[in-house]
């Protein structure tokens, strides 16, 4: 009874986005009973695994709060994906998952390590310096890769589809083990009240430098997912996740004040925003209106979960 | 807690003028024709667009927030004026109604923003996705039409106005930063941003009433950028929808080189001015030296980050108990 | 200083089923508000300043010009009522602004000259209020988080004074404040009420109450428990009321 109740706390945040998730799955098997047939949920778990990815990666650092935030999460995802394919399968006929997983999450931990290191030890505010890194790494990703290439290795390739469940299995068994652990503690204290947590004894810096790390490893899965998903390297997909990325973050009940919500918050705020995505393209309109209302169903979501969070707060 | 005059916001601000200054040397010595007065026409012209647009931004990032719409807003100025325009319409009457639009949205966003206290950074991103899908339909993705004669010559690097060799642009930008300095610093709106930027929890005791102040300064920070939508279709000659897009992060970097702090309450039009002439010459020299734009980009990341890491550093958190 | 105002408490309930408050307040009284933390002492207070609405009854302020309803913080404002914040950190000062930019905020209207504000003007005001309320800050243009945290209460209280306003409601003003600073306040608030206005001050510390007012409301239970004036204003009678003991 208590552990439901605990349950049903921790989902709380990310209440309305289930509200929403169970809506959309609903219109979404009306409208297309073809594309949302059980045996194609694998290849669409395929196409939302780059933004849940994305989703995931950005929520640490957000839950780590004052003023927290990593746009460049997209970057890291596209450059993750041009090392992959122009520099390791490519340039070096590197393709063993035993080289290429490593080294992408070297990667990852690499630039979450740079980020963390400019936004708690620098102190630049967290929204400048991974402006920085977003800058650098599109740079950096468009001069390695300055036109689409491909391939991607056979494995990489076929970890699309039902098999990219593994990766974000993986991410939530990882997120489930930091949860036991103390630091989980430290990083929600942090993110709702650094100062008090400060005076209580808590590493502060250390905390939101590992929460930095922790995204930066999380994204470059998502580069990985996303490469899996496109076959081949882009250099122009990875930028265009950050935003929405925070979107579905945001959506998910996740606080961008800090301290509150989680990923698995996170990613159902990814899987609304893609149910949302299929569900318009399924009305058959322009683009265009696509766009509107995307937009608008994004503002008034969030709306929504401010309101029902002040709701449920005033009760609580 | 003691100031020293090198963390000072004027003291970033020199800096930031002696680095655009700095760089500008650099350039000349490394390039034959840096200096020369078509570039530097070039280079003035550039950075007065890049300097109405972030007009907006400054205002808003002292109030504490952000704007993430002002690319979509500039797209949607720069089709629905080409578009009206190119109907028939009077060319005043055109810039009259994108203008008021234009700050009708931006009113929105600070009303939504701050009335419902939800992320600046989600609405206007959301807010702004809507009007660009807007302008899209309405033009089916082909907008037409172009600025009429006097705008292309206003914003002109070949342009002169009277004895001085410069479009009339950047003269009016000048007025245009006094102006703005003079309200920031002079008037009650202004000192009341610096005061709900500082303090949010303190400033409605002090009858700033936060809601109104935010559906303003985003309604400002929209009506410029629909400026620089107007006055870009004046420099490319025709409409496009995506012409804003560069100035989504431009004109945050623009506003934080110039010492601006994210957090609220402090920073100057000024600041920003520097930090615009900053991002514009590492841009033209880079790319004066054959680098390609994908290398600039990633230098210009470098830059920020270095120059905040000089003087835009925060509190540890021991610090602020 | 504007007109002399009397503030007028009507059947005002702090809190749903608590029992109705009657009180008027004077011009020149001053009146403490004592309390064990979170009995309701702070609610009325804020309920004075229309920054909280109450259960019931309702609050005027009586000029020679009419009476008027207070029931919003504006309002209370444009009918002669300042107040003075608690937390000075969280809704007192502006860090990031000046000393005359804080001292000035709430004010700003009457340093327009042509449109614009006048630095002049706005030197001149604080002058005033530096002078007699003796703040030491060597530059006025420096951030006030180089003052001290009594000189930055100085600074807000000349803002709640540069108002002129006829009724000062005070939460707990000397808190975090050295003893020279607190004695410097005590004179001030003994000139302002021998100037005609009234003050209601909110302490933890009963002692200041002693020392300042005129007559004493404890609160207990979201209520007032005891109203004590005269010869009965010694701390064991207020501690008595505190604790809902008789003395």
């Amino acid at each position: 009874m208590s552990g439901f109740r605990r349950m049903a706390q921790r989902w709380r945040g990310a209440g309305f986005a289930t509200v929403l998730l169970v809506i959309l799955i609903a219109v979404n098997l009306l409208l297309n009973p073809t594309r949302f047939h059980p045996s194609a949920w694998g290849a669409l778990i395929g196409l939302a695994a780059p933004l849940i990815g994305a989703a995931l990666a950005s929520a640490p650092v957000i839950l780590a709060g004052r003023g927290g935030i990593d746009i460049s999460v997209g970057p890291l995802m596209g450059f993750v994906n041009a090392i992959v394919i122009q520099l390791l399968f490519l340039k070096l006929g590197m393709s063993s998952p035993l080289v290429i997983v490593p080294a992408a999450l070297l990667i990852g931990a690499i630039v979450g390590a740079a980020n963390g290191f400019l936004a708690t030890i620098v102190r630049i505010q967290p929204i400048v310096a991974t402006l920085g890194t977003y800058l650098i790494l599109t740079g950096m990703t468009l001069t390695i890769l300055p036109a689409p290439i491909g391939p991607a290795p056979g494995w990489l390739k076929a970890m699309a589809g039902p098999w990219s469940a593994v990766p974000l299995a993986l991410i939530f068994l990882f997120w489930w083990l930091v949860r036991q652990t103390p630091y989980y503690d430290q990083l929600m204290a942090v993110g709702s009240d650094d100062r008090a947590a400060y005076t209580a004894g808590v590493p502060v810096t250390k905390v939101r430098f590992i929460a930095y790390v922790m995204t930066g490893i999380l994204a470059a899965c998502a580069g990985l997912m996303l490469t899996a998903l496109i076959g081949s390297a882009d250099p122009n997909i990875g930028p265009t996740y950050t935003l929405i990325a925070i979107a579905a973050v945001a959506l998910g009940g996740v606080s961008l004040a800090g301290g509150r919500g989680g990923l698995a918050g996170a990613a159902i705020g990814a899987i609304d925003i893609f149910l949302l995505q299929s569900v318009l393209t399924a009305f058959n309109v322009s683009t265009y209106v696509l766009q509107i209302a995307y937009g608008v169903i994004l503002v008034v979501a969030v709306i929504m979960t401010a309101l029902q969070e002040r709701l449920s707060g005033r009760k609580g | 807690m003691h100031q020293t005059w090198f963390q000072s916001t004027n003291a970033r601000v020199a800096g930031a003028f002696a680095v655009a200054a700095g760089l500008q040397i650099v350039g000349t010595l490394l390039i034959p024709g840096y200096s020369a007065p078509f570039a530097i026409r070039a280079l003035l012209v550039i950075a007065s667009l890049l300097a109405v647009a972030s007009i907006g931004q400054t205002l808003v990032v002292i109030l504490g927030g952000i704007d993430l719409s002002i690319p979509f807003i500039i797209g949607f100025a720069n089709v629905v004026a080409a578009q009206l325009y190119g109907g028939g319409w009077n060319f005043g009457l055109v810039c009259v109604i994108v203008g008021v639009l234009a700050m009708l949205i931006g009113a929105l966003n600070g009303l939504i923003s701050r009335g419902l206290d939800i992320h600046p950074l989600i609405v206007t991103l959301g807010g702004g996705m809507i009007v660009q899908g807007a302008v899209l339909l309405w033009t089916g993705g082909f907008p037409s039409g172009s600025a009429p004669q006097a705008v292309s010559a206003f914003v002109s690097i070949g342009g002169s106005v009277g004895p001085l060799p410069v479009p009339a642009l950047v003269p009016c930008v000048a007025v245009l930063t006094l102006l703005v300095a003079l309200v920031l610093a002079r008037t009650p709106y202004g000192r009341r941003l610096y005061a709900l930027g500082s303090n949010p929890g303190a400033a409605p005791l002090a009858l700033i009433d936060p809601v109104r102040m935010w559906m303003v300064t985003y309604a400002a920070s929209a009506f410029f950028a629909a400026a620089a939508g107007v006055l870009l279709l004046g420099f490319t000659g025709s409409a496009y929808g995506d012409v804003g897009q560069p100035y989504l992060f431009q004109t945050i970097a623009a506003v934080v080189v110039g010492g601006a702090a994210l957090v609220g309450g402090r920073g100057n039009y000024f600041g920003t001015i520097a930090g615009v002439l900053v991002l514009t010459e590492i841009n033209t020299l880079l790319i004066g030296l054959g680098f390609r734009p994908s290398t600039v980009q990633a230098a210009l990341g470098l830059v920020i980050v270095l120059l905040v890491s000089l003087y835009g550093r925060e509190r540890h958190v021991s610090a602020t108990i | 200083m504007a007109d002399r105002a009397t503030l007028s408490v009507r059947g005002l309930m702090v809190a749903p089923g608590a029992s109705p408050v009657t009180q008027t307040i004077a011009p020149g009284e001053i009146v403490g508000l004592a309390g064990l933390d979170g009995h309701g002492q702070e609610r009325f207070l804020k309920v004075l300043a229309g920054l909280e609405q109450p259960a019931g009854g309702g609050v005027t302020i009586d000029a020679p010009t009419g009476a008027r309803a207070v029931t919003s913080f504006r309002k209370a404002v444009a009918s002669g009522i300042a107040y003075l914040p608690r937390d000075r950190r969280a809704t007192g000062i502006f860090p990031t602004q000046s000393v005359l930019d804080n001292f000035a905020v709430s004010t700003l209207s009457r340093d327009r000259r042509f449109g614009l504000l006048s630095f002049a003007a706005r030197r001149r005001r604080y002058k005033a209020y530096r002078e007699k309320l003796s703040i030491v800050a060597p530059r006025p243009d420096a951030s006030i988080t180089t003052l001290s945290g009594g000189n930055q209460q100085k600074v807000l209280l000349a803002r709640a004074l540069a108002l002129e306003p006829a009724v000062l409601l005070l939460n707990d003003p000397t808190r975090g404040v050295d003893v020279a600073t607190r004695h410097v306040l005590y004179d001030v608030f003994r000139e302002l009420a021998a100037d005609g206005m009234a003050l209601v001050i909110l302490s933890s510390e009963i002692e200041e109450i002693l020392l300042l007012c005129h007559r004493v409301l404890v609160f207990r239970e979201q209520q007032v428990a005891a109203e004590i004036t005269g010869e009965d204003m010694k701390s064991d009678t207020v501690i008595a009321a505190m604790f809902g003991r008789a003395a």
